[in-house]
């Protein structure tokens, strides 16, 4: 029960510091990757939500196991294609 | 199922192949958007006439299964997304060679009809957050393909887009912890008031306006939508902002407690006041020709969140009558104007208002399709934009809100201002043009077209007007 809340802490905090750190800004990979420091928050809630039928001894929710897989690989296809143009944009920028 | 099946399918597929064999994009992605027009039409008329459909993807159980629905609206929507694609599709072959057009164009275009075409048919908060991102992705692609420049805005949009979808999921994430399902029509009317509700509900609404930039959270689309090629503008303008609106409306009358309506109706109506009044003003000061357009859509925007507001406060079938109406006179006013003010650009050489002086003259036939499609934008009779303007003051009137009589006249003399901005430097003396001056003609009928047809929407009102009131 105590690793649940402290997962549930641990993902709340990391979506906090992402939020602060996209606020803060200004370097525009800092923001991407604050970006992802919010989506490994959201992805660490929902494992952390599935978790919950495992407390009362059922197995683990598949459905947000599925949805996490489906969101990382959108997370990773979009950082990857937000690192690509702010690579142009800096080599174009010398 | 068949035809909604086939109207993702082909050109997801054909987008795919287009990467595979790159010497067959062009004719690929005409003959894909050639197919979908009237398999879209067949499908409209399939479910007037029988009704709505829906379908489990897969045969998987309602709680595993992605659902798909058709009502009247969907079947309209994806109709008017194939029929704008095909236009702007005509446009892109007919300037691709002049404006140089990369040809990175056509599987991109086939793959954002995709995923709108996706977006219209699914009932599912999580498919809708990937199409969502689908859609964002796409378009900031689209938006890179007019060079370096568009770069920074390009860059800006994708990382405004990442972070609503962020909030979209962590709402979609909150609303499963509770109930354990996605299902739009599972979900119906299941969510008790309760403050973990509320914020789910708040943090989708918060990705899903800063996704159709609902003021104040448009501050990426008027660089973004500016700085793309004229045929992407359209695109975006025209439908891409229209998809986040519909999961909106869907999300708050489907979804949502009926006790949070009333707060979030005076969140909508605040959005929209200032869309109307910033929207309109930022438009009449910009000095480039494609900016006025983008802000235009800000403005325009407005309305549809005012609609949105009054469905959710009175719940009367003007105000659901007039958002889609809305939505479908600004997808086809707005292809016009952009498709137009690219062309004028385009041919003029410049992308200051002020060198529009005297095209009335130069570029008759563009300058004729951007007066006509302000026309509806304004709001003249007897165009798509009147008759969505008349829903909604006959709303208002009914509900007494005499307040917002007054913003809609506000707002509707700084629209005529902004398009009577353009059209009367149009129609001074132009400078002499060079020997060589020869605008092409074909794109500037393709942009008349759309023009056209949002005034013939007039012709269509009553069947629209039954068509869209028929969802309540």
């Amino acid at each position: 029960m105590l690793s649940f809340y402290l997962y549930l802490g641990t993902a709340v905090l990391l979506v906090g510091i992402g939020g602060l750190g996209l606020w803060r800004g200004p370097e525009l990979l800092r923001r991407i990757l604050a970006l992802n420091v919010i989506g490994a928050g959201i992805f660490m809630l929902m494992v952390t939500l599935a978790y919950r039928p495992v407390m009362q001894g059922e197995p683990a929710d598949s459905v947000l196991h599925a949805l996490v897989l489906t969101g990382l690989v959108v997370a990773v296809s979009a950082t990857a294609f937000a690192l690509a143009l702010l690579g142009r944009l800096l080599t174009r920028a010398d | 199922m068949f035809p909604a099946l086939l109207l993702v399918t082909l050109p997801l597929s054909a987008a795919l192949l287009m990467l595979l064999w790159p010497r067959f994009a062009r004719s690929l992605h005409v003959t894909v958007a050639l197919l979908s027009v009237p398999l879209a039409g067949y499908f409209l008329q399939q479910i007037l006439l029988h009704g709505e459909q829906q379908w489990l993807l897969g045969g998987w159980s309602p709680l595993l299964a992605i659902r798909w629905q058709a009502d009247s609206l969907s079947a309209l929507l994806l109709l008017l997304s194939a029929l704008l694609h095909l236009l702007v599709s005509g446009y892109a072959l007919a300037v691709q060679a002049r404006d140089r057009l990369p040809a990175a164009f056509w599987p991109l275009s086939s793959l954002l009809l995709a995923s709108l075409q996706a977006l219209w048919l699914a009932r599912d908060l999580f498919n809708w957050y990937v199409c969502l991102e689908l859609l964002g992705m796409v378009a900031v692609a689209l938006v890179t393909l007019s060079g370096d420049k568009a770069l920074k805005p390009a860059l800006n949009y994708l990382l405004f887009s990442l972070f609503a979808s962020l909030c979209y999921l962590l709402g979609v994430a909150l609303l499963y912890a509770g109930y354990g399902a996605l299902d739009l029509p599972l979900l119906a009317g299941q969510l008790e008031a309760n403050r973990l509700n509320a914020m789910a509900l708040l943090l989708i609404t918060l990705g899903l306006m800063l996704k159709a930039a609902c003021w104040p959270l448009h501050i990426w689309l008027p660089a973004a939508h500016a700085a793309a090629p004229a045929a992407v503008s359209a695109l975006l303008s025209a439908l891409v902002v229209k998809g986040p609106l519909f999961i909106l409306y869907l999300v708050w009358t489907e979804l949502a407690p009926q006790a949070f309506w009333l707060p979030a109706s005076y969140l909508f109506a605040l959005a929209a006041l200032g869309a109307l009044l910033f929207g309109g003003i930022a438009a009449l000061r910009t000095p480039y020709g494609k900016s006025l357009v983008a802000y235009s859509t800000v403005a325009q925007l407005g309305y549809a969140t005012l609609a949105l507001a009054f469905v959710l406060r009175f719940n009367l079938p003007e105000f659901v009558a007039a958002l889609w109406l809305f939505v479908l006179a600004h997808a086809l006013a707005k292809a016009a104007s952009f498709l137009a003010m690219g062309e004028l650009q385009q041919t003029l050489g410049s992308k200051q208002v002020s060198a529009l002086k005297g095209a009335s003259q130069t570029m008759p036939l563009a300058m004729f399709a951007f007066a006509v499609a302000g026309g509806s934008l304004i709001g003249l009779p007897p165009s798509g934009g009147f008759l969505a303007k008349w829903a909604l003051l006959l709303g208002l009137w009914q509900s007494q809100q005499y307040f917002w009589l007054l913003v809609l006249a506000v707002a509707t003399l700084l629209a005529a201002a902004y398009v009577f901005r353009v059209v009367v430097l149009a129609f001074d003396r132009a400078e002499p043009t060079a020997p060589d001056f020869a605008p092409q003609r074909l794109p500037q009928y393709l942009a008349l077209l759309p023009a056209l047809a949002v005034w013939a929407m007039a012709l269509f009102s009553m069947p629209l007007l039954t068509l869209l009131k028929q969802e309540l």
